[in-house]
């Protein structure tokens, strides 16, 4: 099935587009974030005024101790001449402590909006919706695709896409507003000093840019190693007896040894680098105050400048210069948020194979009668699995598929329950198309049981109950019983509320097989499909779910995947497949007397006629 | 705290992982005593960064402390014109930072070298570790739980390593010179700022103390939302077999709405105590501006010392802030430290006998003679077995999950050791030789046919890591099955283990069969996949397994009737007895409790 790969095609996509979309997308949510940046204006104004009256402050200060000229007054409102310079100093201080109480009740406010926009709105919303489309892609999607990525497309993916909210297009705008506003002051106050002491930022919007791309494949190439390592760990942990029963410790060790020490001087390089670039970009923001005080200096000592304007000009410069290092993290941003937003809108735009149509027929009762007519189907159109299909089915009876690896028997149970629809020819479920039926109506009336069946980490009623929550204790205490699990489920500590997957519940292959027929006859499906149900059990406790399946055949079309014979004598049809035909259909009996294809893997399991003789040498009669 | 959903309203229960129940340890002297040991190895390192931490301190202090003096000396009028002052200023600043920096750059380097070299020890460490453990451990402590051993939890030991001690160190440095400097300059100013110090303190531990409680509870709430992903990924045929997507669409929708309160509350906790630990800073500006406005205009201080509070506060409160984080970082690296030694010092529930000799080569003759067995105590699960099993022969053995078939060939592969009686191969006694020894002439094919990642030549090589490339496809054409495995898509060189690409389970059943090929052993262990393969694949593994039990004593859970038919002997047990023994056409004469299994699985007849 792998061969229908709709795989990740995420760098085919151009970036332009993404972005537009993303903008569309920031664009649903402009009240807030309109909102946010009008305080976020407000609170950089702030900022920067209270930086002002602290230059402010100092000059007064200056002028009253050392008889520097009298500083200039913000909008030419001086203070009476007739106030003692204390009360000056005071209102001053009590200025720049209602300013910044008014920032710390703006930041507040600010924090709290955003972090609601993105956690109660984009990110659950976002979360919701791809979970959503990710339970309506057709299966050939999640065999193409790691389990581990798409469960990155719900967890990691869509934090990076809202990042492009925040982290790029927010902070971008904050970023250029508060930029412009402190070029604008520095240059106000000394033009000269302003070029002069941002000679240097260039170099560390350089450096930082230039570090990311230095140290980024060194981090990609560590978490490579990672990777390995850990991988390397955990294979020497699941393959404990090869590693052991081969005597092998000493080479995995060795092996072991060899990765870690890689990772180590993997490390060691990055380190270095690190350790090189934290303290030069340290020396440079140190430079520019070093350009300050020589320049800046300078012009105060010739008096053009006052020490208050120097002390706001180095307020200024110092946060001027940490947001252009910022600059760099910015870009960064962008970058993962395209990327994860690609990897979230691919799933989005991934096509749902099967949908119900608009006007669909909802079945009161489906009896059971299955039809295949001239039926084919490829999960590629060049690449048929099966090929003009043609198959009657009466309600109630028993259909045994049969046939080697490939040859599509599961492709064709799939096209029953609609998790595909066939490329030609049609399947009729009670002389109605497949496709006029409401699909979850149909699935609804068709219980299923895999080769090996998942059960979720939840509590046995759960499980059982999948199909139908409200299901009442009593139906799913007769459904166990009907699959013969009710007695091992009483058995076990917590009984039906004992949850499965917690340390100290190990259930037996056979006993999980029982829980999903248990879960699949809860619904009173007209039609059962078991595809494989013994393939991961033990042939002699083959009998524990044997007793279940016949108990949940009885009265329901079942087809039924298997390779046992004792399986294949249950059932009223056998068909056996290769590449996708029909080779051989009747029953047990006269698929033997054939003596195609049936009667060489019945010979396989068949006991030779010697064990026979002791048989019946032990118990004569006993084998009929 | 965030309840877990009940069961009927979650897709996926999560437990916690009781170990980790605890994310913090207090300090204790032992325990930093044994961290500390790591460091012996690279003590020259670690003295260097002593020495270095404690400068860093003072130079950062010595810093702004330049930075003031200079600001001042430019700005008073009384060297106005002097242009002297500003280049000393200006270079006397800047040769200050300039050594600043170079302290850092190896404090910086020589304290994540430092971690990174301890922690690659412990790493190596732990897993030597865990290859000295018996088959038992692997059975009680699952996967999950070694990895965070070796990954989380080691982690959190590099960060007490790489920042907690030397950050510690800095930071205290830089508070303590701070403080010093600023009693030297003002009593007076400097008690206010030590008035300031318990509030600060006091903020910074509640808020420290809140944000560490939401943050658990996030992380509690982001592993529900990640395991109900995960499972609805996995299950996805489950769930679309039984139209549950809109159910689950509606869970998982309430689940993440959940996760997104829980973050806020994180926020809420941030959006206060942040704006209110900045508010402090400007509290202290404000203070500083009329305190020091008074004093200064009254001429008790000066107007640079002023600035010297202005800078050297700031570091004062700033170290306070990062000593807090440093003390939290501190307890969860000793909670993690801790785990990791409690793996390291889990002795192995039994080894070798301190005097156990290597086994020499043997033909092959394995007795079992009154062997008890029981995983856990109590519950026997071997119950006092005998049989010889003569050399070459082929051993089958035939009975019900939890009978005991596992537990006879984890006893030979001495996985685990009998509780009493003697297990004896060639009449050396399984627990008088080594296990090294014993498995070199083993071969060993379990149900899972697990395969690393890797090439298919270099999963067969494991049975013998010095083969040659002509001796593996010697092995496997011994089994004549070459063909199907150079069939695959890179032939031998495809690689395959968790992420590998398509192989089927019968080819996995095959690279198994050669690896043990390979190893050509005395003995054999072999527990039969159950899975049902296409008959031409099951035909061809059929021949190939006569080849390898040939010559060998094995010893084989089977399924495969035909392995049963050939076998020597067939061992047939029930709750951990032997209850029937013989070839297979002697107790189907027997016409007992085997005949009837036999009988149950074949159900043939009708159509011969």
């Amino acid at each position: 099935m792998a061969d229908a790969a709709p795989a990740v095609a995420a760098a085919t996509v151009k970036d332009g587009a993404v972005i537009r979309r993303l903008l569309a997308f920031a664009w649903s949510y402009r009240g807030p974030c309109i909102a946010v940046l009008v305080i976020q204006c407000v609170l950089i104004a702030l900022g920067l005024s209270g930086l002002h009256y602290s230059g402010l402050y100092i000059d007064y200060l200056h002028h009253l101790m050392k008889e520097a000229k009298a500083p200039a007054w913000p909008m030419g409102v001086a203070p009476p001449a007739d106030w003692p310079a204390l009360a000056v100093v005071g209102a001053i201080g009590g200025g720049v402590l209602v300013m910044a109480g008014t920032r710390g009740v703006l930041n507040y406010v600010y924090s709290i909006m955003i972090q609601r926009l993105l956690n109660l709105r984009v990110v659950p919303a976002l979360r919701a919706q791809v979970y959503d489309k990710l339970q309506r892609l057709s299966f050939a999607f999640f065999d193409a695709n790691g389990s581990g990525s798409l469960i990155n497309r719900v967890t990691g993916d869509v934090q990076l896409l809202r990042s492009f909210i925040d982290g790029v297009l927010l902070h971008g705008v904050i970023m250029t507003v508060s930029l412009t506003a402190y070029l604008v002051l520095m240059a106000r106050t000394n033009v000269g000093l302003t070029i002069a002491c941002l000679a240097t930022t260039p170099l560390l919007y350089l450096a930082s840019a230039t570090f990311t791309r230095w140290v980024g494949p060194m981090y990609q190439k560590n978490r490579e190693l990672q990777d390995r390592l850990i991988g390397r760990l955990s294979e020497s942990v699941q393959g404990i007896h090869v590693v052991k029963g081969f005597a092998r410790e000493s080479e995995e060790r060795a092996l072991f040894a060899a990765i870690n020490a890689e990772v180590r001087d993997q490390q060691r390089r990055i380190f270095w680098r690190v350790s090189l670039f934290t303290p030069a970009m340290e020396m440079l923001t140190q430079l520019n105050l070093v350009i300050l005080l020589g320049y800046g200096g300078w012009l105060a000592i010739e008096g053009r400048l006052s020490t208050g304007e120097l002390f706001v000009f180095s307020g200024l410069l110092q946060q001027f210069s940490g947001q252009v290092s910022s600059l760099a993290g910015i870009a960064n941003t962008v970058q993962q948020s395209l990327i994860g937003a690609k990897r979230v809108f691919e799933i989005l735009d991934a096509p749902v194979a099967v949908e119900t149509r608009p006007d669909p027929v909802t079945p009161a009762q489906v009896r059971g009668a299955v039809r295949f007519e001239r039926v084919s189907f490829g999960y590629k159109p060049d690449e048929p699995v099966l090929h003009d299909i043609d198959l009657d089915v009466k309600p109630g009876s028993c259909i045994a598929v049969l046939g080697a690896t490939g040859s599509g028997k599961t492709t064709l149970m799939n096209l029953i329950p609609r998790f595909y629809d066939p490329t030609a020819g049609r399947v009729l479920i009670d002389g109605v198309d497949a496709r006029d039926l409401e699909v979850d109506a149909l699935r609804r009336s068709i219980g299923l049981v895999f080769q090996e069946s998942f059960l979720f980490s939840n509590t046995i009623a759960a499980n059982i109950a999948f199909g139908h929550p409200e299901a009442s204790r009593e139906q799913i205490v007769h459904a166990a019983t009907i699959a013969a699990a009710h007695r091992f489920i009483c058995e076990l500590p917590k009984g039906y509320d004992t949850v499965l997957g917690e340390s100290g519940v190990n259930l037996s292959g056979g006993q999980r097989q029982r829980l999903a027929i248990a879960r699949a006859v809860l619904l009173e499906p007209s039609i059962l499909l078991l595809d494989d149900p013994t393939a991961a059990i033990d042939p002699q406790t083959e009998h524990e779910i044997l007793e279940a399946m016949d108990n949940a055949i009885a009265g329901r079309t079942t087809f039924i995947v298997a390779h046992r014979l004792s399986t294949l004598r249950r059932a009223d049809l056998v068909i056996v497949l290769e590449k996708g035909r029909i080779v051989e259909r009747g029953t047990h009996d006269e698929l033997m007397r054939a003596g195609g294809h049936y009667l060489k893997a019945a010979e396989l399991q068949v006991s030779d006629p010697e064990s026979l003789r002791a048989l019946d040498a032990a118990r004569p009669g006993a084998v009929a | 705290m965030s309840p877990n959903p009940s069961p009927a309203s979650a897709i996926t229960v999560v437990s916690r992982d009781p170990e980790r129940e605890e994310d913090r340890r207090p300090l204790t002297l032992a325990l930093l005593r044994r961290l500390f040991s790591f460091t012996r190895p690279y003590r020259g390192k670690r003295n260097w960064l002593f020495v270095l931490t404690m400068l860093r301190g003072a130079q950062l202090v010595a810093m702004a402390w330049a930075l003031a003096t200079a600001i001042h000396a430019v700005c008073d009028p009384a060297n106005a014109g002097d242009g002297r002052v500003v280049w000393m200023a200006a270079l006397g600043y800047g040769g200050v930072a300039l050594l600043t920096c170079f302290t850092f750059h190896f404090r910086q380097r020589l304290a994540l070298e430092l971690g990174e070299s301890v922690v690659h020890d412990l790493r190596g460490l732990l897993f030597g570790h865990l290859l000295r453990q018996p088959m038992s451990f692997f059975h009680r402590w699952k996967l999950g739980r070694v990895l965070s051993r070796v990954t989380s939890d080691v982690d959190l030991v590099r960060q007490g390593v790489q920042e907690t001690v030397f950050v510690a160190i800095v930071q205290l440095g830089q508070g303590l010179w701070a403080a010093a400097v600023m009693l030297w300059y003002d009593q007076v100013l400097f008690a206010v700022v030590f008035a300031l110090v318990p509030i600060v303190h006091w903020l910074n531990m509640r808020f420290r103390a809140s944000l560490s409680r939401s943050w658990r509870v996030v992380q509690e709430s982001f592993s529900r939302v990640t395991a109900t992903v995960a499972e609805s990924v996995n299950g996805i045929r489950v769930t679309q077999g039984f139209a549950r997507q809109e159910i689950n669409g509606g869970l998982f929708r309430a689940l993440v709405e959940d996760h997104g309160r829980f973050n806020m509350d994180q926020a809420r906790t941030s959006a206060l105590y942040v704006p209110l630990l900045e508010f402090k800073t400007q509290l202290w500006i404000a203070i500083l501006m009329v305190l020091g406005g008074w004093r200064a205009l009254n001429h008790d201080v000066s107007v640079d010392t002023l600035l010297h509070f202005f800078f050297q506060a700031n570091l004062l409160f700033g170290s306070m802030l990062a000593l807090g984080n440093i003390y939290t970082q501190a307890l969860s690296a000793m909670a993690g430290a801790e785990r990791v030694f409690k793996l390291i010092d889990t002795e192995p529930e039994w080894q070798d006998a301190p005097d156990a000799r290597p086994l020499p080569p043997i033909s092959g003759r394995v007795v079992f003679d009154r062997v008890c067995f029981s995983y856990e105590p109590g519950r026997p699960v071997l119950q006092d077995l005998s049989f010889v099993a003569e050399a070459g022969q082929t051993i089958a053995l035939v009975g019900h999950t939890g009978s005991g078939k596992s537990s006879i060939i984890n006893l030979i592969a001495k996985f685990y050791q009998p509780d009493s009686g003697t297990l004896t191969i060639d009449g050396h006694d399984i627990r008088a030789v080594t296990g090294d020894s014993l498995h070199r002439q083993m071969g060993i094919v379990l149900q899972v046919n697990f395969l690393f990642t890797g090439s298919v030549l270099e999963n067969i090589r494991v049975g013998k890591p010095d083969a040659t490339d002509a001796q593996i496809i010697a092995a496997a054409r011994a089994l004549d099955c070459l063909d199907l495995l150079e069939a695959l898509p890179d032939g031998l060189n495809t690689v395959v283990g968790e992420k590998g690409a398509g192989i089927s389970l019968g080819q996995r059943q095959l690279v198994c069969f050669t690896r043990a090929m390979l190893a050509d052993p005395r003995i054999l262990i072999l527990d039969e996949a159950t899975s049902s393969v296409d008959g031409l694949t099951e035909a061809r593994l059929q021949r190939a397994l006569a080849v390898l039990l040939k010559g060998r004593t094995s010893f084989v859970v089977a399924h495969r009737l035909s392995t049963i038919r050939h076998a020597d002997q067939v061992l047939v047990l029930d709750h951990g007895r032997l209850i029937e023994r013989g070839t297979h056409v002697d107790l189907l004469t027997q016409g007992g409790i085997y005949a009837g299994l036999y009988r149950q699985f074949i159900t043939t007849g009708a159509g011969q």
